[in-house]
């Protein structure tokens, strides 16, 4: 049996770059329409992935309290959008991002379990502790509690969800799956020890098939050291693409997407980025790298090692904006033609670099229409991707244990 | 001036959290012409109403859609966006019921005047959505409230749109421990009674006296009627035909929930003139 592919759908907004709202086959206007998540819930369905996911934030953009004018915001509520995507298609799994710093396990586990009933146990939950330091005054703190403490009570918090669940379960109406499949997305050694000792699945960054080796390899050592089957878990790291007929085309179209950028977009999104509003600067002036790492929110020097090289350089903050567009995110990004993006799914696969792909649409909906129309059947025809879904559960879809009998 | 008769009920049977019972009683809630579905009700929430008004809004079309909100098990920053989406999702058919149920006195009142504040936090005309000139949103129109009340203090902005009725439809039940004095509607035991609400729903059952009910709305003092369902697909055909004369002499407009049923948002309760519009892109 020749290594599967899994697939995600990572539909945030609309789309990975923060362009993609004004590319001509977008649907910026979509996002406040279930017509829209209609079409799109379906067209993922037929491409037989495995699931849909949404990440999350707990603030609205607007780095120094300044709201972004040319940016695609705000989206809809990651559970209700899902839950309605649920009731419009039948197989198709679909994990929410919940914070467990900012709601009790009480709150979360009522609504999924809700999810996981109405959707005949397509549930998945990607668990998070939240980071951004906006969020805090959402919920009437003063600054976020520090990492530590998050992952402590975080763990807390996902046990107590699961005796709940249990509870929930045999009380009845049952729930198909146990309790929803537990997701993990963290990257530093705090959230990959998390990740090694509850997730079922982990959605992570790959820029290259190394990083994608060396993380999986990695996690499946940790999952093993806990004592849990690494083949319990799936990684799916991030993956956006732009294809063409041909790889001239390709880049034609990725140049395209890259051409709707205006400096004062790219430099909305960079003070978005580094948390540190830049607006009000002189885009042709060199980047004022000490001013971003004295103001910014976040770890001031992770901040550091990304605009001080510039900022020594000289380099003017338009045109470090427009090079931080190019992909800010640290996600494999594919330019080429299906045929070339298939081959290069299969070696990631069979290199051992991951167990499927977060598919990261350039612009919504068209970047996900190619996909599916161009690359999923060379994928099926060539063996490695499902041609119909194998039961009606996320579970049995990424080939888990079908149900969770003592999710406690 | 549209003065409809409106007719509303709450359920909370499980059943309408499992796919294949829900879809009946959805659509069995549909036929029978309601303008509002109340989802759990106090002392009976067997699901998160509002997953499961995320569920209807595909599912259906016409009917309003009214979450139940426990102020002990909810906060309004999550709520705010749930409803947004809600709302956004099922065309301007949403309400909420905020039930005071195991939180301390003036929670539900908090819950109300928080999440009232963060969907008051984006203007009726923030979005532009233009890709010629890349103007997304008009930034001016989006501020933080920075609400601060006895048990909730939220900064915002929400990253949710305000909904397109504005704020969705405020139902308080009477009887219960919640003081609004800027409710849209208030279910009433008593005709008489006195509420803070722009319209007044009694409560009946399917014994009601409809002229009685008839002579009390002609004169003023009653906008419609209230069921509380227990056994919803024997008891929805009955109070189709219970109502149709009042329905079909007085019938709910067109346009979204507030409009329809003739709700203009309370001034006391928004900063706001009306709903969120999103611009048409050619």
């Amino acid at each position: 049996m020749t290594k599967q592919i899994h697939l995600w759908a990572f539909l945030q907004g609309i789309g990975f770059y923060p362009t993609a709202w004004k590319h001509e086959r977008a649907r910026p206007a979509g996002v406040f329409s279930m017509d829209y998540y209609a079409s799109v819930a379906k067209l993922v369905e037929k491409g037989c992935f495995d699931a849909i996911v949404f990440g999350d934030q707990l603030q609205s953009r607007g780095a120094g309290g300044r709201t972004p004018e040319r940016m695609a915001m705000p989206t809809l509520d990651p559970v209700t959008l899902l839950t309605a995507m649920g009731a419009v298609t039948r197989h198709v799994g679909l994990v929410a991002t919940i914070s467990t710093t900012f709601n009790t396990p009480e709150m979360l586990a009522e609504r999924f379990a809700t999810m996981e009933r109405m959707t005949g146990g397509r549930a998945g939950w990607n668990i998070v502790t939240s980071v951004h330091p906006d969020t805090a005054g959402n919920f009437g703190l003063d600054e976020m509690p520090p990492k530590g403490e998050r992952y402590t009570n975080a763990a807390d918090v996902v046990a107590k969800a699961c005796e709940l669940w249990a509870q929930m379960d045999r009380a009845g109406p049952a729930l198909p799956q146990g309790r929803p499949v537990l997701v993990q997305a963290g990257q530093s050694p705090q959230g990959r020890d998390f990740a090694a000792r509850t997730a079922e699945a982990i959605f992570c960054p790959a820029a290259t098939i190394e990083a994608g080796v060396e993380f999986r390899n990695d996690l499946r050592s940790r999952i093993a050291a806990v004592g849990r089957n690494p083949d319990g878990t799936r990684v799916m790291p991030g993956l956006s693409c732009v294809l063409g007929g041909t790889e001239d085309e390709a880049r034609a179209n990725h140049k395209a997407i890259m051409d709707l950028a205006d400096p004062a977009l790219a430099i909305e999104y960079l003070s978005e980025s580094l948390c540190c509003d830049m607006t009000g600067f002189d885009p042709e002036a060199p980047l004022d790298h000490e001013h971003v790492i004295a103001n910014t929110l976040l770890p001031a020097a992770d901040v550091a090692r990304a605009v001080t090289p510039a900022g020594e350089a000289g380099t003017p903050l338009r045109e470090f904006a427009m090079n931080f567009m190019l992909n800010p995110r640290g996600h494999n990004v594919f330019i080429g033609t299906p045929e070339q993006m298939a081959d290069m799914m299969i070696t990631w696969r069979d290199e051992g670099a991951c167990d499927g792909f977060t598919l990261q649409p350039s612009y919504m909906p068209g970047g996900l229409e190619d996909f599916v129309e161009g690359v999923i059947p060379i994928l099926q025809q060539r063996g490695r991707y499902r041609t119909e879904y194998p039961g009606s559960t996320l579970r049995e879809t990424l080939g888990l244990s079908p149900r969770v009998e003592d999710a406690a | 001036m549209n003065k409809p008769f409106i007719v509303s009920a709450s359920i909370a049977d499980p059943l309408l959290a499992v796919p294949e019972t829900g879809k009946a009683i959805l659509d069995a809630a549909e036929a029978t012409g309601l303008d509002l579905l109340v989802v759990g009700r106090a002392g009976a929430r067997p699901f998160d109403a509002q997953v499961v008004l995320a569920w209807a809004a595909p599912m259906s079309a016409r009917i309003g859609l009214v979450a139940t909100v426990p102020a002990s098990n909810a906060h309004p920053f999550h709520v705010a966006r749930a409803l947004s989406a809600v709302d956004f999702l099922s065309a301007g058919r949403t309400g909420w019921s905020v039930i005071p149920e195991g939180a301390e006195q003036g929670m539900a009142e908090d819950m109300v005047g928080a999440a009232r504040a963060l969907w008051d936090g984006w203007g009726s005309d923030t979005l532009i959505i233009d890709k010629a000139s890349g103007r997304y949103l008009d930034a001016s129109k989006v501020k933080a409230s920075n609400y601060e009340g006895p048990f909730f203090k939220v900064a915002g902005p929400v990253n949710a749109m305000r909904p397109q009725v504005g704020q969705p439809v405020l139902v308080v039940d009477a009887a219960a421990a919640i003081a609004i004095e800027d409710a849209d509607i208030a279910l009433v035991d008593d005709a008489g009674e006195a509420t803070g609400a722009t319209k007044r729903l009694l409560k009946v059952d399917a014994s009601a006296d409809m002229a009685a009910i008839a002579a009390r709305f002609e004169a003023g003092e009653i906008d419609g009627v209230h069921f509380t369902l227990s056994d919803a697909m024997a008891e929805l055909p009955a109070i189709a035909t219970l109502c149709a004369d009042l329905r079909e002499a007085h019938p709910a407009g067109p346009g979204n929930l507030r409009e329809s049923l003739g709700l203009p948002l309370p001034a006391t309760a928004s900063n706001q003139p009306d709903g969120a519009r999103v611009p048409e892109i050619a």
